[in-house]
């Protein structure tokens, strides 16, 4: 595919002036890279928030009859947990957060295409996340995070809050996701042909429509649901003519590919990872690249397996249920090729690596479960049971959160200029690993043998297991705390990590830690991709990146 | 006739800043109309699903819409769309008192169109108690969409409004007027998106 | 009922113009370039169709009336 040559005077040339001031330039900066930042900083404020959220949830399933808190307050509880989750904390983090902090150098660009329309997007998140918690003041959601009709019909006040909430945070995902768009259609640096582009940017370029197309999705079904219960306008009470079903599928038409926005960042994020660590070529490029995209489009065509026990017609089971099998193909092709690019390289067993290596086997885990989920007899026994709440964890927390964790520890020194610690950065990932397997397998089984989701109080068969898996969770928090320790400490006090710590060979680690706000004083060509450490950076024009000269526009100059 | 050729910057010279920064803008602007199209199809979906949930359609005690007057207004908003093709042609060959009267016809088009729909909802709200809002999924897929589309309308009203005031200031240039472009696209859009709605409510 | 006959009129006379004056556009523009001429050549296509639908409706060919019934 062709690429515009670079034309003198148009935007790659243009460097605007330093913004100036503490407001200007880390509170409404438009400089993708702090952008990046804040995205990454307030999810993890609500990664810790939904998480003490989890924390009451194991804690009141310490034992069979509860008593931790009340059942209505625990239904308040798993709800709030698992929209702030979806919506407050992975997918903020992997598109807002990481996809900004890190694709745009990743092409040779300054900036996003509409970094004005960033800024917004950001900001709409913490308020919208405000929102959502706030929710727990007037009765907060109880129908999980999912709010089917007509039990969402029913709750209090904060359901409508919900409804709100999570329409503004999508308006943030649907800007975010034309900005990339554009961005990575329109603004990749001179020869960085689609394929020569970074697998982390190929991510955001399959993510980037998802966020666009299928949050609108959602946004419909919302705003449909508080008209509903704000002025009486029926579209899912059944007894107004109507239908509960419709919610739940156009809840699941955005649900599905929303998933799709939770992992296909992730595996950008594993690619990218994996070869720097194994020194070696990513295996299967265009394999993964394409498999990506496949996923996406393939993504709007398989929602239904969310409602094989809704009373669908039969006859729509088969073809969800085979499309579904279909979708395992493409992202089994991607586990393939990281293993082969693990064979043969020599590893080094970072921090980052080690959350690689571990999304690699705790994905597959929970990839192989969603394949036993598409089969419709084996999802008529376990929907809505312990197995479905093992499966979505494996691949959101042993899979995005991994991806995330690995993604901190592999860019937090281009951010920074300083490295994470890792001998805390190997605790945090051991006793992680540990918490999380101890916390989710027993789930598998628990499911079978029949314990239902979302109940404050189960069958006292299922005690031991559930004593069991809260103890690890612990664990896993713990380790999280740890993680946080980390990162505060090594923003002054880690070790300085120079411009390319780990020898990798994208844009972004040819450029100083942290990069100018301009990010190149000149836009490189790119000759080819970036992964084949056998040969010289592909790249011309990088040679004054790393030295002290000054941008060549004068920086009050246009 | 290019753009490109016609962007000038202070010095005379093309601004290649600006031709770049508007093709950015252009995707950006298509791309959002998409998504605004996804949310309109959404809603679509809901009412041909509630359609045809088995119930026979109209409900009981609704009568079908009557689509005299729908047709009229339908024709008005589409004579809105070819006046406003007919602005942005004229100021692109640089008639600018042409392009402001058809600029204004499109505006006193949309705003009759919308004052058609004030009287179609009238009629069927306070006329015959057809149906309000809440009174049944007819009332409900009915007025959401062609509520959200008027709401549309009014919007694309006032953004030509502006559109008009800020071409009197001169904002706009023979190089430089890609608020214009847009202001068509949304224009069109909305057209399109009522071909659509009228066909689904006054036609199927 | 007057006033529906007046309406229909209406449709059907500026239907035609609608769809005569979009058509026309069509094809006077029909080799320009760039992604937002296409874009407007679409739109200039459904708009005529449109025209052409309130036009038929007009006429009583589609779309129910009271009176007659569709």
């Amino acid at each position: 595919m062709a690429v515009a040559a670079v034309h003198a005077g148009g935007i790659a040339d243009h460097i605007h002036p330093e913004p100036q001031g503490f407001v200007r330039r880390y509170v409404f900066s438009l400089d993708h890279k702090i952008i990046g930042i804040q995205y990454i900083i307030t999810a993890f404020v609500f990664l810790m928030l939904s998480g003490l959220l989890a924390e009451v949830i194991r804690t009141q399933l310490l034992n069979p009859n509860g008593g931790f808190v009340a059942s209505d307050t625990y239904n308040e509880v798993y709800s709030v947990h698992g929209s702030a989750m979806v919506w407050l904390v992975i997918i903020p983090m992997l598109t807002g957060g990481f996809g900004n902090l890190v694709f745009p150098v990743q092409i040779g660009a300054r900036d996003v295409a509409f970094p004005w329309l960033n800024m917004l997007s950001f900001w709409i998140f913490p308020v919208s996340g405000l929102m959502l918690f706030s929710s727990f003041l007037m009765g907060a959601p109880t129908a999980g995070w999912m709010e089917y009709p007509p039990v969402s019909l029913q709750g209090a006040a904060g359901t409508s809050m919900w409804c709100a909430a999570i329409f503004l945070v999508g308006v943030s995902s649907t800007m975010t996701g034309i900005n990339f768009v554009v961005t990575i259609l329109k603004m990749r640096a001179p020869g960085m042909t689609f394929t020569r582009m970074p697998l982390f940017v190929w991510g955001q370029f399959a993510t980037a429509p998802l966020l666009m197309i299928a949050t609108t999705a959602l946004a419909a079904a919302l705003a449909a649901l508080f008209i509903e219960r704000q002025f009486g306008v029926p579209f899912y009470d059944p007894t107004k003519g109507g239908s509960p079903v419709m919610w739940q599928h156009m809840f699941w038409f955005y649900s599905h590919p929303a998933v799709y926005i939770m992992i296909l960042p992730a595996f950008g994020i594993i690619s990218e990872v994996l070869p720097t660590f194994s020194r070696k070529p990513i295996f299967g490029y265009k394999l993964i690249a394409f498999s990506s995209m496949a996923i996406a489009l393939a993504g709007f065509m398989v929602w239904a397996h969310h409602m094989f026990t809704s009373g669908l017609a039969p006859f729509l089971q088969l073809p969800f249920m085979i499309i579904t099998f279909v979708i395992g193909v493409p992202t089994g092709i991607k586990i393939f090729s990281w293993v082969a690019t693990l064979w043969g390289g020599k590893i080094h067993f970072s921090t980052a690596m080690l959350f690689a290596i571990g999304f690699v086997g705790l994905f597959t885990i929970g990839g192989i479960t969603g394949i036993f989920l598409a089969a419709v007899p084996f999802d008529l026994h376990v929907h809505g049971t312990y197995f479905i709440v093992g499966h979505i964890h494996y691949v959101l927390v042993g899979g995005s959160l991994m991806a995330i964790f690995a993604g901190m520890y592999y860019w937090f020194p281009k951010m920074s200029g300083r490295l994470l610690n890792e001998t805390l950065g190997k605790i945090h990932f051991w006793l992680f690993f540990i918490g999380f397997n101890g916390t989710f397998i027993p789930m598998h089984w628990l499911g079978m043998l029949g314990m239902p989701r979302e109940v404050a109080t189960y069958d006292p068969q299922f005690a031991f297991w559930n004593r069991f898996e809260t103890v690890a969770s612990y664990l896993m928090t713990i380790s999280i705390l740890i993680f946080f320790v980390n990162a505060l400490w090594s923003i002054r006090n880690g070790k300085r990590s120079g411009p390319n710590p780990w020898g990798a060979r994208t844009l972004e680690w040819q450029i100083p830690s942290p990069p100018h706000y301009y990010n190149f004083k000149h836009i490189p060509t790119v000759y080819g991709l970036p992964y084949d450490f056998s040969q010289p950076l592909p790249y011309k024009g990088l040679d004054e990146e790393l030295t002290d000269s000054p941008p060549p526009v004068a920086a009050g100059a246009h | 006739m290019s753009v490109a050729s016609l962007a000038r910057d202070a010095h005379g010279e093309v601004d290649q800043l600006y031709i770049e920064t508007r093709e950015l803008r252009l995707q950006g602007f298509l791309l959002f109309l998409v998504s605004d199209c996804v949310l309109f199809s959404s809603f679509i979906f809901a009412y041909l699903y509630l359609r045809n949930s088995g119930q026979g359609w109209p409900p009981p005690g609704i009568q079908r819409l009557d689509v005299a007057f729908a047709a009229w207004n339908s024709v008005v908003l589409f004579g809105s769309g070819a006046t406003m093709h007919y602005a942005l042609e004229n100021f692109k060959h640089g008639k600018f008192m042409r392009y402001i009267w058809f600029l204004l016809a499109t505006i006193v088009l949309g705003a009759g169109f919308l004052g058609g729909q004030v009287y179609e909802y009238n009629h069927l709200i306070f006329g015959e108690h057809v149906t309000w809002w809440g009174s049944g999924i007819f009332g409900a897929s009915f007025f959401t969409l062609t509520g959200m589309h008027g709401l549309h309308v009014f919007l694309g009203v006032c953004y030509l409004t502006v559109l008009v005031l800020q071409s009197a200031a001169g904002v706009y240039t023979r190089g430089k007027f890609f608020g214009i472009t847009a202001g068509t696209l949304y224009w069109h859009f909305v057209d399109v998106i009522w071909v659509v709605l009228f066909s689904i409510f006054y036609l199927l | 009922m007057n006033a529906a006959i007046v309406e229909r009129l209406g449709a059907v006379i500026a239907g035609i113009v609608v769809a005569v004056v979009a058509f026309y556009a069509l094809y006077k523009d029909w080799n320009a370039s760039g992604t937002e001429n296409q874009v407007f050549k679409l739109m200039l296509f459904l708009l005529g169709i449109g025209a052409i639908l309130a036009l038929l409706a007009g006429l009583n060919v589609i779309g129910f009336s009271p009176a007659k019934g569709a």
